[in-house]
């Protein structure tokens, strides 16, 4: 028989590993999907690039393409661990996130192009780090390193910040979601 | 109060036993996953799963993923009761062990 110390200890290291398997599972869920948004981005940029005046179109596209992704993700995943449900909570934190971003750049300030790809990845970032407090370090990682590229490119590029954007923020959303997977 | 089962005391076991019971009823973790989340050796690891398997608490699926061979080690029903009733008796011990008031 143990004593209670030791009953405890046992408790204690039961929930450090029920962490991390939950921290595992997140991160591989949010590998996928960051670095399917990555890859998207990344063809948003070389678009945008190639034919700038269809801006608003190529990025419409993008963000409906990485929205509808990720709900089906999350109902795939959702569905292989018999939660069974559409991820609705999700979803709709998504449409709010955007919805608050389009109303903060169309009616609140008048952004460039190139002001308006800056604010969209930082906003991005934002919520990266702030999911980064509760479900691990990787998503801080992702969203200090994407948003010193984003910061340097905006301040020190000049006509290629559309490619510098696409290796920065496409580029390195494929790389942090792999890396991700790994750790 | 219930006696602690032997089979899932020991201390990795016990840190498998939570890996897996932590996951949904049918979904199972790769060894390398395993591996890594109870900071286990491959032989160490290997021969604790085996007496799991043997006592009827894990099931244990070998499958090849092209080339490359995987171990996937899901929690069984009667593994997940066990681990449930050794978490309760876990808990009993540390209620029985606090003083009084």
């Amino acid at each position: 028989m143990i004593d209670s110390q030791q009953a405890s200890a046992a408790l204690d290291d039961i929930n450090d590993v029920v962490q991390r398997v939950r921290q595992s599972r997140i991160y591989e869920i949010a590998s996928l999907i960051i670095t399917l948004w990555g890859v998207l981005v990344f063809i948003g940029y070389i678009a945008n690039y190639l034919w700038p005046q269809q801006g608003y179109t190529i990025w419409t596209i993008v963000d409906l393409g990485g929205l509808v992704i990720s709900s089906s993700v999350g109902f795939f995943v959702n569905r292989r661990s018999g939660a069974g449900n559409f991820p609705i909570r999700s979803t709709i934190s998504f449409v709010i996130i955007g919805v608050f971003g389009l109303y903060c750049t169309i009616l609140l300030g008048h952004f460039g192009p190139r002001q308006m790809i800056v604010f969209w990845t930082l906003y991005g970032m934002m919520f990266y780090a702030i999911a980064g407090l509760w479900f691990g370090y990787a998503f801080i990682v992702i969203a200090a390193c994407t948003t010193a590229l984003t910061l340097i490119g905006y301040y020190c590029i000049g006509p290629a910040f559309l490619l510098w954007m696409a290796v920065a923020h496409g580029g390195g959303l494929v790389a942090g979601g792999l890396w991700m997977r790994r750790i | 109060m219930a006696d602690l089962d032997e089979i899932i005391h020991q201390p990795l076991r016990l840190r498998i036993m939570a890996a897996l019971n932590a996951l949904p009823a049918t979904t199972g973790l790769e060894f390398a996953r395993l591996k890594k989340l109870t900071g286990a050796t491959d032989g160490n690891l290997g021969a604790h799963i085996e007496t799991l398997a043997k006592a009827g608490y894990v099931s244990v699926e070998k499958a090849f993923v092209g080339k490359k061979p995987q171990t996937t080690v899901t929690a069984t029903a009667a593994g997940r009761g066990a681990f449930a009733r050794h978490v309760a008796t876990l808990q009993e011990i540390i209620i029985a062990g606090k003083p009084q008031a």
